[in-house]
């Protein structure tokens, strides 16, 4: 076969295209609510998200987890639906529906399939204004999540989460990622009922839908019908945004009979809306986002230290946090824990390179593509912007801005965000294994796991 | 119905038919490879799938873990490819990618920004020509699999047990039953030798299927896989191991105490009927009856009802496959959290009266038609990924040689009849066939102590 091209070289492609966004219409019912709509014809489908400002945050001081436990017992049964009937009835139009609370915000999502819009968004707004909270139901959730969070507590991951965001976000109530058994214990259908009469109202939240809808008029048409006579109320101020000035910390979370070191390593850093926020996008992605980033390269190519090495943003509406993470192998904790760091203060010493740069805004813009993929992730991103503040053009612009990060600016923002000195350092494994080997790095205060 | 184009979305608005066609384009190279295109051009996006014949099933003795680790390898460099460029080409061009390994089969993907078509094959015929094997990766790669078995296993509640002991339960032949992320002293014995011989007979183009599902142009693909692909060499077919189980079902059940674990779990496993046969539709019928959705049975009278199990799992295939993606023979399992205060046989019997619910009464209109509606709205919604579509195309065409059951097999589940269930209930879920594996909180033990193990 006569050769055409040339199989030594990758093959020339053009740049990645840019995402259009499809046209998004919003409208304001009179007692507040946003409605947000979003033609997508690809699929027999419609995606619908009710989002309110009622996340964890808005947890009562001596009640963490109640906004995750509401979210769960709306879909539990309703004034005029027991959990069977709204089951038997979501499941016969092809639909689902749940509720979950993220630390900022509570959302009721689902799908149904396009031909059954109008009854998912009756099922919708039942649930998120007549959820009654049925003292049965109350107490076998109450019952499974004490389990599930026994459950939780069995995998090193979830204990080095919790201690991680407890000393980064210290007295704010970013710092319980779940209940604990004593706030369930509290928890009950006058707690539920409260908060759900406090922070589910109109206009506390967003309505948005996404897929084959039957037009702007009808779609609100339908919407004003089944959310029109829901009666707005103050709205409640969210928690002060005061957390603790980062400091280095060595916490170790004893886990006796764990075979590897479960290691994080961290600090408070820029929200979606800072200046800052761009520039550590791209660096956390060069320092740990992907099979070529320089953590993965090292740490578990090179090294052959772990299976997973990366860094990550926690990127909530008041704080955010970036860490580094890997989990390492008993006997290598040391070098491991000095290459990790290693990397962190390169970062912020040395400007990244040209190459390095631009293969990571071509990946971070091409998979922000890919990520849109579907019709349940374009809502996902469209709710983002909606309820985390975000600037209308945030899905438009967002590679033109990642593109726009020069590598000084990166090398600041490491300075300000990457850089170890101040960061914490949790690690969960066996004490009776790797303490000697963390003692190197500072005086570790070592905690029971519970 | 045609997959949703933009000329058609007015009768899709009108006309619920049971999901999207999906377009297919079948064919074979003259070396042997097949290749299924399959055009979307709904969103700029691509999948490019290899899937090769070769599962962990098809690991010999004293090489446990080798499929894994070799679909490491595949990640370790070509030659014009060297370490770390496959990553970084991918990533550096927007892309994402993966390999897993499969009890019947190993599969690659990259999805790509759809103008990057051209990078994604050139690295996938570069690593099939030319795969770059020496000891020092093998050496490195030996160390990341070994992780990643402490990590995703031995450090997790469950992992251990299902890994390691749960096949042993539902299996007899070894190709079956043995643990496909391996042990530590067969991963440390495999050699480059092993290495090579492995790529050059299962990395064969006669024994790879490559799918390209989305944003692409026929003609212009079929030129671009004509040019890298066609003159990578035809190798002689592989043997195939015996998979068959002995005719005699033998129900076994073991206890296994898990150091990690804090909440109490049970698997409970039935061997399978063959795959798609009419009994393998009614089996897959009754696992959505029984466990799929908000308002399954187990649902309404498990978790709420008797608030015994806490949450549950279940497939034909589970938990290493699933339904869509095996070989005979295959089993039927599920797998149940539940509440300390239940024994582990009231849960089994619990989940058997439930069964026994079916083979006695079947299911009623309403209760069917329900199972229907869930079945195809997750049908379309899955249908939406590329990948997920590539992967429905690929493993269809590697396990069964019929990429069309994408568009076929949903009308073969939604025409099940309550009779149908019943009867399938009957011959395969009674407790003469079944087999147990109770996964409990081990108590508190001395340290450095293995996990208990113990026989019933």
């Amino acid at each position: 076969m006569a050769q055409r091209i040339d199989r030594t070289q990758p093959p020339e492609t053009p740049p990645i295209p840019q995402f259009k966004m499809p046209p998004v219409h919003e409208a304001r019912l009179p007692n507040g609510l946003s409605v947000v709509m979003l033609e997508d014809a690809r699929f027999p489908l419609v995606s619908i998200r009710l989002s309110f400002q009622a996340g964890s945050k808005f947890d009562p001081k001596d009640m963490p987890g109640l906004a995750g436990m509401v979210a769960g017992m709306l879909t539990q049964g309703t004034k005029t639906r027991s959990y069977r009937a709204l089951a038997e009835e979501l499941t016969s139009i092809g639909a689902t529906l749940n509720g979950n609370a993220s630390p900022d915000v509570l959302t009721l999502g689902g799908s149904v399939l396009a031909e059954n819009t109008g009854k998912l968004l009756d099922l919708t707004a039942d649930v998120a204004r007549d959820a009654n909270f049925p003292e049965n139901e109350v107490q076998l959730r109450k019952q499974n999540r004490k389990q599930g969070l026994l459950a939780q507590r069995s995998q090193p991951s979830f204990l080095a989460r919790e201690k991680f965001d407890a000393v980064l976000f210290g007295d704010h109530p970013y710092a319980y990622i779940a209940p604990t058994m004593e706030s369930i214990d509290r928890m009950d259908q006058k707690s539920m009922v409260q908060f759900r009469d406090t922070f589910l109202i109109p206009n506390n939240a967003v309505l948005l839908l996404v897929g084959q809808l039957p037009g702007h008029a009808e779609t609100l048409k339908l919407v004003r019908e089944r959310f029109g006579a829901w009666i707005e109320k103050p709205v409640p101020a969210a928690p002060a945004k005061t957390f603790p000035e980062s400091k280095r910390q060595l916490v170790l979370v004893d886990r006796p009979g764990s075979v590897q070191a479960d290691i994080h390593i961290g600090r408070l850093a820029a929200t979606r809306t800072d200046p800052d926020y761009y520039p550590l996008l791209v660096g956390n992605a060069i320092l740990g986002g992907g099979a070529s980033s320089r953590l993965f390269i090292d740490v578990r190519e090179k090294q052959g230290f772990a299976y997973d090495a990366h860094s990550e943003l926690d990127r909530r509406k008041d704080a955010g946090a970036a860490a580094a993470v890997t989990q390492v192998r008993n006997e290598v904790v040391e070098p491991a824990m000095e290459a990790v760091l290693g990397h962190l203060s390169a970062m912020a010493k040395t400007p990244v390179s040209t190459d390095e740069l631009s293969d990571v805004k071509n990946h971070i813009s091409g998979t922000f593509l890919l990520s849109l993929e579907t019709q349940a992730s374009l809502a996902d991103q469209v709710d983002l912007v909606k309820t985390m503040s975000l600037p209308n053009d945030y899905l438009e612009m967002f590679t033109t801005r990642v593109r726009s990060v020069e590598p000084a600016q990166i090398q600041a923002a490491a300075r300000k965000y990457l850089a170890p000195a101040n960061s914490a350092i949790i690690v969960v494994g066996d004490a009776s294994k790797i303490q000697k080997a963390l003692g190197k790095f500072g005086t570790v205060q070592v905690e029971k796991a519970k | 119905m045609k997959y949703l184009f933009a000329i058609v979305i007015l009768l899709c608005a009108v006309l619920p038919a049971a999901q999207p066609v999906i377009p297919i384009e079948k064919y074979s190279l003259k070396n042997g490879m097949r290749v299924i295109l399959s055009r979307d051009n709904a969103v700029p996006v691509v999948t490019i799938y290899m899937i090769f014949d070769v599962g962990a099933r098809a690991e010999e003795q004293s090489r446990t873990g080798f499929a894994h680790l070799f679909e490491h390898m595949m990640f370790e460099g070509s030659a014009h490819a060297p370490k770390g460029m496959h990553f970084k080409t991918v990533e550096s061009n927007g892309g994402t990618l993966n390999g897993s390994t499969h009890p019947d089969y190993t599969d690659y993907f990259e999805v790509l920004p759809s103008n990057k078509l051209a990078v994604g094959l050139w690295l996938e015929s570069d690593r099939m020509r030319s795969l770059d094997i020496t000891a020092e990766n093998l050496a490195n790669q030996k160390e990341a699999v070994k992780q990643e078995r402490r990590l995703s296993f031995d450090n997790r509640p469950y992992a251990t047990a299902l890994v390691d002991h749960w096949p042993q339960i539902a299996f007899q032949n070894w190709h079956n039953s043995h643990s496909l992320i391996g042990s530590f002293e067969d991963l440390n014995a495999a050699s480059v030798d092993d290495v090579a011989k492995f790529f050059k007979t299962h990395y064969a183009p006669n024994n790879a299927v490559m799918v390209i599902v989305g944003d692409i142009q026929i003609p212009a693909t079929k030129k671009l896989i004509e040019e890298y692909f066609s003159d990578i060499p035809a190798q002689p077919k592989p043997d195939r191991p015996d998979l068959s189980e002995p005719a005699e079902v033998k129900a076994r059940s073991e206890v296994y105490h898990d150091q990690h674990a804090r909440v109490p779990g049970v698997v409970i496993g039935y061997p399978a009927p063959v795959r798609h046969s009419p009994d393998f539709y009614a089996l897959g019928m009754i696992d959505v009856v029984l466990t799929g959705g908000p308002s399954s049975r187990f649902q309404l009278n498990l978790v709420k009802g008797k608030e015994s199990v806490i949450q549950h799992q279940s497939e034909i295939g589970w938990p290493f496959a699933s339904s869509t993606d095996y070989k005979n023979p295959g089993d039927y399992a599920m797998f149940l959290l539940f509440k300390p205060n239940f024994t582990p046989r009231q849960i089994v019997d619990q989940a058997q009266e439930e069964i026994a619910k079916i083979q006695n009464e079947g299911v009623d209109a309403k209760e069917l038609e329900r199972a229907r509606t869930l079945l195809r709205s997750e049908r379309i919604t899955s249908l939406q990924s590329s990948l997920r579509r590539a992967q429905l195309l690929g493993q269809y065409e590697i396990l069964d040689g019929a990429p069309d059951l994408i568009n076929k097999d949903m009308e073969k589940f939604l025409a099940v009849s309550s009779n149908d269930m019943q009867a399938a209930a009957k011959k395969y879920l009674t407790p003469e066939r079944r087999s147990v594996l109770e996964i409990l909180p081990a108590p508190p033990k001395a340290e450095g102590a293995p996990a208990l193990k113990e026989s019933k």
